[in-house]
Formats: structure tokens, C-alpha cells, sequence
């Protein structure tokens, strides 16, 4: 790679354009732009060290021009970073039903127990899911955010724990805890898959529930099953880790 | 010569719509045009015109173009949309009304 190809990549890469097509198309607009000057400055007689080194200096800061690009198409950026974790959070939710339903009907048929009505049965938790989903999207959304302190990151779960809390407490007074249990289970599973040792993530979902069991106890109704609600919930970890992960390769990497 | 910057920020339009009403052009050819016309006393920065170039484009004023020129280098060239042209009119017929109430303004303060 030139010294002047560098320079667009700096550009290309600070000016976070949406989509890979508009970041190429800048990238060889700007490219012939560098050409351009360093032909001109070829003609006054420069040899081509020298003229690259003048072209670059007419060029300007980088960042600068980055920051003027970022600035015209932060709406799109905005527009499509919007579309996409509304895109995550469906393809979450999603999977997260068919991962505890999956469960469910296992445990259903362990149990001799009709699976049609244990799956009609599932609408019921929507609370539950949604709570998993959110749990789990808010802590790697703060990730994203603020990647290099874990407590800042931890700050969007926080508040949204709060806040679902307020929800819970007033639309289910006598069922909220299940959900913010799993809200907890999901978030806390999520910072333990950061640490990357093996089989520690399973933690993530056993500590809240254990401290739910030691808070709540029988408040929460299926307690009698607790290893089948650990079991989903670290399923359901588990599972969404690998769709946060493709919607890294496939959606995020358009941004890139 | 160097011009403020937020006196700049309002005319950067209204100049790179007049130039591509003449004619399509690519970005250092506008830049090139603008110093030839201000006899080297204006020079469009880079970090200034493609980002202007870029949001006039979103608008819908401007159409864009790869084209190979007589060097054979692939050249993006910009050339103005109907409602670009009628922006540019626009645009020519306000600053021609402000720069003429200031100057009003200028020269009643001089005499």
C-alpha cells in the first residue's frame, strides 16, 4: 500500500460511511483526487517523492475530511444502525422462543406431559422473553458503546433493568420476578462469554438464579424446575451469542 | 488569500451549483476552475468540497458520473439534476439580493 493510499484508507475509515459500495466509491473518488494533484505538482517539476509529499500537504488532515464526511451521512449511519439492532433484537427474540419452547417441550415429554399445552402455554412468558432478549442486547449494545470500560458498558443493562423493572412491577406485580431474573441471567451470561474461558459462561445464568433462589424463592412459579429455567437460559445465551456474532459478519461488516 | 470560515460556510453551494451549471465537472476540476476564476484568490479545501459535493448530491441537486478521460483514469464527475438547477438559480438570485443589501448597508456607513 503507497503513502497515498493510506491516507484514503484513514479517511475511509473515520469518515464511517453507510455501506461498503458509498465507502469504495469515496475511497477511488478521493484516490484520483491524490493523483490528480500529484501529476500537478509532477508538471512543476517535482520528482515523485517530492510531489507525493506536496500532494499529500494540499490534500489536508484526513481527519478532518473524515469528519466532514461523517457529519453529511450520520443519518443514514443513524438510519441503519437502527434498522439493524431492530433487526438483532427480532431475530433474538425469535430465537430465544424457539430455544425455551424447545426446552419446554422436552421437558414436557420427560414429564408425560401433553406438549401442545406446555407450547400454548409459551405466549405467556412473553415477559420472559422479551426480558432475556433485552438483557442480553443491552449489555453487548453498551459493548458497543463504550468498548473499553466494562462498567460504562454495563450502564444501558442497568438502566433498562430499572426501567423494565418499573414496567414489570406495574403490568405483572405477581410475576415479576421471573423476568427480571432473566433479564439478570442473560446480562450476567453475556459478561462472563467476555472472559472467554471455557465453560464459565455457564455461570453467567446459574449466579442470578441462584440469588434469585436465596431473594425470592417461591415467587417465582416454576421454581420446582429450576434447572429446566437454567437450562433454557443458557441455551438461550449460548444461541444468542452465535446470532450476535453473525449479525456481526454479515450486517456489520457493511459498515465497515 | 484565506476568508472566514463561517462567511465561507453559506456560499460554498451557491459556487459549486453555478460551476456545474456550466458544465459537468469532477472534483479537481472544480477546484482548478474556482482558483482560474478568482485569479488564485479562492481555493476549494478538499475536506470542504467533497463532503459539499456529497450532501448536494443527497439532495438531489447533483447527478454523478464515473468517466474515463483522455488519460485513461475513471473520473467521478458531477453534473446538476432540474432541481439542481433551479436551486442554483435560487440560490444566485438570494445572494445577489444580500450581497446587495449589505453592500447598500456598507456604503451608507462609508459616506
Amino acid at each position: 500500500m503507497t503513502h497515498l493510499d493510506d491516507i484514503v484508507t484513514r479517511v475511509i475509515l473515520r469518515a464511517k460511511l453507510p455501506g461498503r459500495k458509498r465507502g469504495r466509491e469515496v475511497a477511488e473518488e478521493l484516490r484520483a483526487h491524490l493523483d490528480d494533484l500529484v501529476e500537478e505538482m509532477r508538471s512543476q517539476g517535482y520528482d515523485d517523492e517530492a510531489a507525493a509529499r506536496m500532494a499529500r500537504m494540499r490534500f489536508g488532515e484526513p481527519q478532518e475530511i473524515a469528519a466532514a464526511f461523517a457529519s453529511v451521512y450520520a443519518p443514514e449511519r443513524w438510519a441503519r444502525r437502527i434498522v439493524q439492532a431492530t433487526l438483532l433484537c427480532a431475530a433474538s427474540t425469535m430465537v430465544v422462543v424457539v430455544v425455551v419452547g424447545t426446552v419446554q417441550s422436552i421437558a414436557a415429554i420427560c414429564a408425560a406431559q401433553p406438549i401442545l399445552s406446555t407450547l400454548r402455554e409459551i405466549y405467556q412468558e412473553g415477559f420472559g422473553f422479551g426480558a432475556i432478549t433485552a438483557g442480553y442486547c443491552s449489555l453487548y449494545a453498551g459493548e458497543r458503546l463504550f468498548p473499553t470500560s466494562l462498567a460504562k458498558a454495563a450502564l444501558p443493562s442497568v438502566v433498562l433493568g430499572l426501567c423494565l423493572a418499573a414496567v414489570f412491577a406495574c403490568a405483572i406485580p405477581q410475576h415479576a420476578a421471573l423476568p427480571l431474573v432473566a433479564f439478570a441471567c442473560a446480562a450476567s451470561g453475556r459478561l462472563l462469554q467476555r472472559l472467554e474461558m471455557p465453560f464459565l459462561w455457564l455461570a453467567g445464568t446459574a449466579l442470578p438464579l441462584l440469588i434469585a433462589w436465596v431473594l425470592f424463592g417461591p415467587l417465582i412459579p416454576c421454581w420446582e424446575f429450576p434447572w429446566l429455567v437454567w437450562l433454557g437460559l443458557t441455551i438461550s445465551c449460548k444461541a444468542l451469542r452465535e446470532i450476535v456474532r453473525l449479525f456481526e459478519r454479515v450486517l456489520l461488516a457493511d459498515l465497515a | 488569500m484565506g476568508f472566514d470560515r463561517e462567511l465561507l460556510k453559506g456560499s460554498i453551494a451557491l459556487l459549486i451549483l453555478k460551476l456545474l451549471s456550466e458544465r459537468d465537472m469532477y472534483g479537481y476540476e472544480i477546484i482548478q476552475e474556482s482558483l482560474r476564476r478568482s485569479h488564485d484568490a479562492f481555493e476549494f479545501k478538499e475536506g470542504t468540497l467533497y463532503p459539499a459535493l456529497h450532501q448536494l448530491h443527497k439532495r438531489g441537486y447533483l447527478r454523478t458520473e464515473w468517466r474515463t478521460g483522455g488519460n485513461g483514469k475513471q473520473r467521478k464527475y458531477y453534473g446538476l439534476t432540474p432541481a439542481g438547477r433551479k436551486a442554483a438559480r435560487r440560490s444566485e438570485q438570494e445572494w445577489f439580493s444580500f450581497t446587495g443589501v449589505v453592500n447598500a448597508i456598507l456604503s451608507k456607513a462609508h459616506s
